[in-house]
């Protein structure tokens, strides 16, 4: 109202004038295009929410290998050096190293894994870090405003944009959980022909030409009997399997995985309009989801609200359009469980 | 521009990829566009015939004014800047869009259309429906939706604009339904915040609608351009202005994550009531004009003492299902009469897959009028 009133003092001249330039207003979009630095995540964009990207500068980390290779992010945790990234980008891989603010820190340890949530524990040499600031609750209403790890140059970390673009929920493993091995029958039980080298199976030892009698003491005699057994497990699970090598009874732990993510899945319309995704990208708990623009090697970064504190932490780039992140609620539980395997000093 | 692809869930929903887009045309309204996008113009003409004195002529034109500046005045003040001015701008986009999110994301449904899905938004209580052609595809084909709540309804596809990739549907079961607004008079700017929504890569319940963010980036007559990114299924999705206004429908995608492409509700506008009629537009790309001939009934009949006679029923045939019987005789197909068996199935030769058509036959001296879909021969 305040509007039709200030209106009404206006000269008729005046009104003539802003009557052709909302006409000129109106007919200008014909093939305009919008700049760049204007664009969602345009530099300018960027600038607007610089305070949080003043928290990446301190509490993000860029994971090189190599030189020069940037290949995931990580989130500081600790002032002496702990640092969360992500497992799967990181397997593997040689000569690491983190770039913390200006500083670059060799990498010389991964403390712990959690194959369930693809998350790696990893430490450097410091003592004076800011572990990132943690919100209270995970718990935000779809549509919010949400900032990540984008581009990073040697001295600056940059922010991305986006917000949180659906429910919470739990990602299943992309054709359920699975050991890694691939069975065929064999007269005195299922018998390994090919394994992996990633599958989690092969890492607990086993190998092909064993013959698996039992998973957690149950016998196995059928293929059908370890699709049965699968129905209740999740991948993370640890499972005990009891295999003959040369004639001889041994055991031995594997923790399950996703099939897909173990044996390679197909590869979908969807996949080749959505760049470099991560390679495990199933088989979460539980994730917020946003609309972040990023790739395989964008994950491991904190997920921060526009006030900079930790909403969670990147896992995954699933395809064009969905980011997935821990929720800080499970990523607390999870730093406190994977800080338990450090030794002691 | 070049080496655009759509996103389809599945190739089976696929249209031919456009090869060179021929689109990219200056900007030229049709005239009842500009009436209808400047109300104050036709205030204008009415005073200068009515001939009044200048005095009135400028207090009516001012009144115009002032109404033409009261719909400017709906324009959120962030959509004016060319970067929002801070955090309290941030924050206000966020709060008009979360203000009508859970209206418009229960609006927007799953299109399951063979062994594809795309996504659609229902305009009207009782399930007028908005898509792109590319993902029906056709006219009068059996569709089913599922609501955002999971609640699998039957619906049919209405007419579509083959070449600007617009298509309408309606559910054929009852209302009432929850629907967004449509911005029919064209409002939204290049520059504009706006959030797109779809049931990416198919319906998840647990998921729910997939919501993205992005700025209006490019306009053009029938394509609008915006970083709000987008993938197979989302086509036939919504495109909101930040009121919750339907602007746009999806389309295509380009080669990088910031090229998402809607058709603008101004398209959709324009063939509005033929579409509704279910007239098959345009020659392309994105939807496949039916060939004629290929219409199948499923019935057998032969000449009898001037009079066609049905001898033979198909299994599971169209005729089967409409309740046509050995030994009807057959009197019209259309409103014409049919004269024999050539004059018959000449008539059926220039229908398609997917056409409904009238016959009329006679019965124990009785007459009975069928209406029937044909089904792909």
């Amino acid at each position: 109202m305040k509007f039709f009133l200030t209106r009404r003092f206006f000269s008729h001249s005046s009104l003539l004038v802003i009557f052709a330039s909302s006409m000129l207003g109106h007919h200008a979009y014909a093939q305009e295009l919008l700049d760049t630095e204007f664009r969602t995540n345009g530099p300018l964009m960027h600038a607007l929410v610089a305070p949080t990207a003043e928290v990446l500068q301190k509490s993000s980390a860029v994971i090189f290998e190599g030189r020069n290779e940037e290949i995931s992010f990580g989130t500081i945790v600790s002032a002496d050096g702990l640092i969360l990234t992500k497992a799967s980008e990181i397997a593997e891989k040689k000569d690491l190293s983190a770039r913390i603010d200006r500083r670059s820190y060799p990498l010389k340890e991964v403390i712990a894994v959690d194959p369930v949530w693809d998350v790696a524990l990893v430490k450097v040499d410091a003592a004076d870090l800011t572990p990132v600031p943690f919100a209270e609750s995970s718990n935000i209403e779809i549509g919010t405003w949400c900032v990540a790890n984008g581009a990073a140059t040697r001295f600056q970390r940059r922010p991305m944009i986006g917000i949180i673009s659906a429910t919470t929920r739990e990602i299943k493993a992309d054709g359920g959980p699975v050991l890694g091995i691939a069975l065929t029958k064999d007269d005195d039980g299922l018998l390994i022909g090919e394994i992996p080298e990633k599958s989690s199976a092969h890492s607990a030892g086993l190998k092909k030409g064993d013959i698996v009698t039992h998973l957690d003491n149950q016998a196995m005699k059928k293929r059908e009997d370890v699709a049965k057994f699968m129905e209740n497990r999740k991948v993370g699970d640890e499972v005990e399997v009891t295999f003959l090598r040369e004639g001889k009874e041994q055991k031995a732990k594997v923790t399950l995985a996703g099939r897909g993510d173990t044996f390679g899945a197909p590869a979908t319309r969807n996949d080749a309009m959505s760049g470099e995704v991560s390679k495990r990208r199933s088989g979460f708990p539980r994730v917020l989801q946003h609309d972040i623009m990023g790739n395989n090697k964008t994950c491991g970064g904190p997920l921060l609200d526009l006030d900079g504190k930790c909403i969670g932490m990147n896992i995954a780039r699933a395809n064009r359009c969905e980011s997935f992140a821990i929720p800080v609620e499970e990523l607390l539980q999870l730093i406190e469980k994977l800080k338990a395997k450090q030794p002691a000093p | 521009m070049a080496a655009l692809s759509k996103c389809p869930a599945k190739p089976s929903i696929t249209a031919t990829r456009p090869t060179a887009f021929s689109h990219y045309l200056p900007f030229l309204h049709a005239s009842g566009f500009w009436i209808s996008r400047f109300p104050f113009l036709q205030n204008g003409i009415v005073v200068v015939e009515s001939a009044l004195g200048m005095k009135q002529l400028f207090v009516l034109f001012g009144f115009a004014m002032i109404s033409a500046y009261a719909a400017e005045m709906e324009r959120f003040a962030f959509n004016d800047k060319k970067i929002p001015s801070g955090v309290e701008d941030l924050k206000a986009i966020q709060k008009s869009m979360q203000s009508v999110l859970e209206k418009v994301r229960a609006a927007t449904v799953c299109v399951e259309l063979g062994q594809g899905s795309g996504s659609g938004v229902i305009i009207s209580e009782d399930g007028l429906i908005l898509t792109a052609a590319h993902v029906t595809s056709g006219v009068g084909k059996e569709v089913t939706f599922v609501l955002s709540d999971g609640r699998r309804v039957k619906g049919e596809s209405l007419g579509l604009s083959s070449d600007s990739d617009c298509a309408m549907a309606k559910i054929t079961e009852k209302g009432p339904f929850p629907f967004v607004e449509v911005d029919k008079e064209d409002q939204s700017r290049l520059g504009d915040w706006v959030f797109s929504l779809g049931h990416s890569g198919g319906y998840n319940k647990d998921r729910g609608v997939g919501v993205r963010i992005g700025r209006i980036v490019k306009s053009t007559e029938s394509t609008v351009q915006t970083d709000c990114s987008l993938i197979g299924g989302d086509s036939g999705g919504p495109l909101f202005d930040m009121h919750g206004r339907l602007i746009g429908i999806h389309s295509r995608v380009g080669p990088t994550i910031t090229e998402n492409m809607h058709v603008p509700t101004r398209e959709f506008v324009l063939h509005w009531d033929k579409m509704l009629k279910g007239e098959f537009l345009g020659e392309g790309p994105f939807a496949k004009k039916p060939k004629k001939g290929t219409g199948f009934l499923g019935c057998g009949s032969e000449d009898r003492e001037g009079k066609l006679v049905v001898t033979k029923i198909g299994r599971e045939s169209p005729a089967e299902a409409a309740g046509i019987k050995v030994d009807d005789i057959l009197i019209k197909l259309d409103g014409t009469e049919i004269k024999d068996k050539k004059h018959f199935q000449a008539m059926l030769a220039e229908k398609c897959a997917d056409d409904k058509v009238t016959v009329v036959l006679l019965r124990a001296e009785k007459e009975i009028s069928l209406t029937i879909k044909l089904a792909e021969r």
